[in-house]
């Protein structure tokens, strides 16, 4: 299988099981999820994004990696705590990247 | 409403949604810069959101293909991350039960977080999934439309990893996270699943972090909010 021909199974694999997770309950015979289930699922999203968040900025190739890339990642994260804007808070990490790697060669 | 014709209730839908255009098409930029960080190329970074249209997901399996994990890990993650739509599609399904199934599966393609807020009150009224579809469809617009902006940007840069680009995930999941971090529970959630996350990321081979981390950090959450609900409930609700 070529590179391409993986990442066109995976996105097709995607595809299927977010279709399937949205139309399950709308096509088939419908009945309450259980309540624990649904109770525990509230958690999820906070959990998974300091999932991302956190190996990605501190070890974002599975050793722990300061240097520019950190710096500019924690600023980043400080605009982001003030503004709660996407696009700011990316143009701050980004712009302090540049900046950063400028300043030190 | 039976006077109002399902046009008007698709296009209702549709120009209602407009001012989240602002919030979803930068997204989708976002998304397209991350993925051809990844590795993506321009077709399977627009495919992607042609046939999966799930912002998040997409978000985190452009993080896993920068990271080169399995298959099995980005289907496995796409799974957890969009299992909250069973909740969402759940909650629409009974008053949609008299409508044709055809209908309903055409409409489920579009339920996604921001449509979803749209239209659950019009359709728990009863009034059908037209509206739902119009905002669905118009936000799958934006979508579409950021992504291939994005994609157009990134065309411009030789290399985008070297220009931190792979910054874009943790920051942009930080400001997704910062209105959870009210509440005692998530905030644990987070805590525990940022620790585990980045101890697992260390210490364990692969790409399995992703989910210790995401499932301990909502056992724990859930967890510490059994334990004593009527005081984290009310301290969210004042921190709020």
């Amino acid at each position: 299988m070529t590179p391409a021909e993986r990442h066109w199974l995976i996105i097709a694999g995607m595809a299927a099981i977010t279709y399937a997770l949205r139309a399950a309950p709308l096509i088939l015979p419908w009945r309450p999820i259980d309540v624990r289930i649904e109770q525990r699922l509230r958690y999820l999203p906070p959990a998974l994004f300091a999932a991302l968040i956190v190996p990605s900025l501190l070890a974002p190739a599975g050793t722990v990696q300061g240097g520019v890339r950190l710096w500019a990642g924690l600023l980043g994260l400080a605009v982001g705590w003030r503004t709660r804007s996407i696009p700011v808070t990316i143009l701050a990490g980004l712009g302090s990247f540049a900046l950063l790697r400028w300043l030190v060669p | 409403m039976a006077h109002r014709t399902t046009s008007t209730e698709f296009w209702d839908g549709f120009l209602q949604s407009l001012p989240l255009w602002m919030g979803v098409a930068p997204f989708g930029a976002v998304y397209a810069l991350a993925a051809r960080a990844a590795g993506l190329n321009a077709p399977e970074t627009i495919g992607m959101s042609v046939l999966v249209y799930a912002g998040s997901a997409q978000f985190a399996a452009a993080a896993l293909f920068a990271g080169g994990a399995g298959a099995l890990a980005i289907l496995l993650t796409t799974f957890i991350m969009n299992a909250r739509h069973i909740l969402m599609s759940a909650s629409l399904a009974p008053p949609l039960r008299r409508y044709p199934a055809l209908s309903r599966a055409g409409a489920a393609f579009v339920v996604v977080d921001e449509s979803y807020a749209m239209s659950v009150s019009r359709v728990l009224g009863g009034s059908g999934p037209t509206f739902l579809v119009g905002a669905g469809v118009s936000l799958y617009l934006a979508w579409l439309a950021g992504t291939a902006a994005g994609v157009a940007i990134t065309l411009g840069l030789a290399r985008p990893g070297s220009v931190g680009l792979d910054l874009v995930f943790p920051l942009s999941f930080f400001v997704l996270l910062l209105p959870y971090l009210e509440a005692p529970p998530e905030r644990i959630a987070a805590v525990v699943a940022g620790g585990l996350g980045l101890a697992s990321r260390l210490f364990l081979p692969g790409p399995w972090y992703l989910l210790i981390a995401a499932i301990g950090g909502m056992l724990a959450g859930d967890a510490s909010a059994s334990r004593g609900p009527k005081v984290t409930r009310k301290r969210g609700a004042a921190a709020e």
